[in-house]
């Protein structure tokens, strides 16, 4: 009830946020002049599942997350800054009730910008093609969401662990530096040092296990079987730091997993396990979070 | 039962001491006072009180319920006011209202809530960002007010309060009080505190330095009032026999011919004036100092006194002598000399 009645409140706040209103302007924006874009080409031998390929590149590898860190990031640290915390607890609601109902709310406003993005893949995609595979497209929707959701987990988990602005504000960053920057050239590092080199076009499957833990990676993983195609990251660690031939730039497909292992895909590369991963990364930064919360000195 | 009971509350934050074994029992339906300057350890216990921060050693019930193990408990029959807090920007004061009101369960109407803040039903529809401080300040008290709280818990509650806010504040405190409610009135400012609470206690660098009753401290400090007569030329009399006289305390010859009587019962100016004039002592003027509050406070936490005393003296000529009985209002437009113990900046 109390953490129903907050999270109700809250969300009513956060939608009034420009910030939310402007990033998701930015995305439909970008999104509207890549179908205009499209449209002019001659998609005669383009499969409509392409779509997919671009809203995961711009949609789920950018601006979900950010969008998810931006309004999860103050979603408790800002209340225990401002002293508004000092109300809550004064209109008798408790640390749950503050955590859990920030956190539903927050959840909403990403779920809300994520649909929005899905529903913008599939309206160009209806738009372009005769003939859409609307199951792909509600599947790689469920996938987004999920992935917003891990996003808006994670950044509520630093704003209750943190008890400054800054603090989260640098968690928050952080954490999309790690998972961009940071992660694959770590992989790489110890997959270099346990076999004395850099990993070729045909790599063990523990190394791709352990690339794609990150939440970005399991994500983009996923798109690209539903896409059929290889989906870059944000930056193409492949192609720098990995030992691939230079004419898998003409044909990145080569890159996707399921060609870059013998055999069939280990149950720990599936696209299910991917969504254990998500799952993962919205519950054990929850579950920190909280404990820290809980136990935090707040004032 | 208590409404207020805590046991050796002790929060140390690494090496510094906010608080240190605190034992304080406030009484149900009583207008308790809690002054120290700032950094005392007020809001600190505040904290502990809600379960804000959680104490280093010892126990607090409130309302007999324990405030870690029962917060849940104790929040639903407390209303704050907190100190220093921020509402939230984006919503109007009615829907902040009524947030409140179905968090606590409240029945009350908010129009009511609101007349009785003295915050206007048209500012009410405003977003809370373009609030001036008092305005939030007003709308938080509505909101602790909210459900009829047993125990209503406010720290520095006339922090950006105009005179007339004050005041309005003043009269809830009352009214609450006369319907039962506890009231603990955290705040810097004595002259406040004072004007409302039946018993004080005076905290200081993170100890209980005193509790008692606004007279029973005035008396135990043997701080006195006092009454400065001016008599033409030097002082003739042989002030040691005014000291005679029930309930004077000291008499001293100041100079410019001024006589200051101390004395701890009011009714012992009136002899004095009288065996002055018996005496033929010419009387030019006289005056009567009031002890007030910070000299009190002064005598207890063993801050000097007498640098406030001295500003004082030369301002006499121009500004009106404060005391406790002008509602405390003194503290609110105090400068420097005056009644605020450690001036909180406007913010």
């Amino acid at each position: 009830m109390s953490t129903a009645l907050l999270a109700r409140k809250d969300f009513e706040d956060a939608i009034r946020s420009r910030m939310i209103w402007a990033v998701m302007g930015v995305f439909v924006f970008l999104m509207g002049i890549i179908a205009v874009g499209a449209a002019t080409d001659n998609l005669s031998d383009t499969e409509p599942t392409e779509v997919i390929g671009v809203v995961a590149n711009i949609g789920g590898l950018l601006l979900i997350p950010i969008l998810a860190l931006l309004v999860g990031y103050m979603a408790v640290v800002g209340e225990r800054q401002s002293g508004s915390l000092r109300v809550l607890f004064g209109l008798s609601h408790s640390r749950w009730d503050v955590f859990a109902g920030k956190l539903l709310s927050r959840l909403a406003v990403i779920a809300v910008a994520s649909i929005v993005a899905c529903l913008v893949a599939i309206v160009i995609a209806l738009a372009l093609f005769d003939d859409v595979p609307l199951q792909t497209f509600l599947g790689f929707s469920a996938l987004t969401i999920l992935l917003g959701m891990a996003f808006t987990a994670i950044a509520v988990g630093v704003s209750a662990m943190a008890s400054s602005r800054m603090q989260a504000m640098g968690g928050a960053i952080g954490s999309y530096v790690v998972f961009t920057l940071v992660w694959h050239p770590a992989v790489t590092a110890v997959h270099y040092l346990v076999e004395g080199e850099l990993p070729g076009l045909e790599a063990p499957e523990w190394y791709f296990f352990l690339l794609q833990l990150n939440p970005l990676e399991a994500y983009r993983a996923v798109s690209s079987e539903l896409a059929d195609q290889f989906i870059w990251p944000m930056l193409g660690w492949q192609t720098m730091i990995e030992d691939v031939p230079e004419e898998t730039m003409e044909n990145p497909n080569a890159l996707l997993v399921s060609n870059r292992v013998s055999g069939d895909l280990p149950f720990y590369l599936s696209d299910w396990f991917a969504a254990v991963v998500l799952l993962c990364w919205i519950v054990i930064p929850l579950a920190i979070g909280y404990w820290r919360f809980e136990r935090a000195d707040l004032n | 039962m208590a409404a207020i009971e805590t046991t050796g509350l002790t929060k140390r934050y690494g090496e510094e001491t906010a608080l240190e074994a605190l034992e304080l029992t406030v009484e149900a339906g009583e207008v308790f006072g809690f002054l120290g300057p700032n950094g005392a350890g007020k809001t600190t216990t505040i904290d502990l009180l809600l379960d804000f921060i959680r104490p280093t050693e010892g126990t607090a019930t409130v309302l007999g319920y324990d405030t870690h193990e029962e917060t849940d408990a104790v929040r639903d029959r407390v209303g704050i006011l907190p100190d220093g807090f921020d509402l939230w920007e984006r919503s109007s004061g009615t829907r902040h209202l009524e947030f409140a009101l179905d968090s606590k369960g409240g029945t009350e109407s908010p129009d009511a809530l609101l007349e009785r803040v003295g915050l206007d039903l048209a500012d009410a529809e405003r977003p809370v960002g373009d609030y001036s401080k008092g305005m939030k300040q007003r709308l938080a008290m509505a909101m602790a007010l909210v459900g009829d709280p047993e125990l209503l818990v406010l720290d520095e509650p006339s922090s950006g309060l105009d005179p007339h806010g004050i005041r309005t504040f003043q009269e809830i405190i009352r009214e609450e009080a006369a319907d039962g409610t506890t009231v603990f009135f955290s705040s810097h400012i004595l002259g406040q505190v004072a004007a409302v609470c039946d018993r004080v206690g005076i905290l200081d660098g993170g100890e209980l330095v005193t509790v008692d009753t606004i007279a029973g401290l005035r008396e135990r400090s043997g701080v006195g009032s006092s009454l400065v007569v001016d008599v033409a030329g030097e002082p003739s009399v042989d002030h040691t026999e005014l000291v005679d006289i029930d309930g004077v305390s000291e008499v001293t010859a100041e100079k410019n011919g001024r006589l200051r009587v101390t004395y701890a019962d009011p009714a012992a100016k009136a002899h004095a004036i009288h065996r002055l004039v018996e005496s033929g002592t010419p009387i030019v003027d006289f005056d009567i100092e009031e002890a007030t509050l910070e000299d009190l406070f002064s005598a207890f936490t063993g801050v000097e006194a007498e640098s406030v005393r001295e500003e004082k003296a030369v301002d006499d000529s121009t500004v009106p002598q404060r005391t406790a009985a002008d509602g405390g209002l003194a503290g609110e437009s105090a400068s420097a000399g005056s009644v605020s113990v450690d001036e909180e900046v406007g913010r």
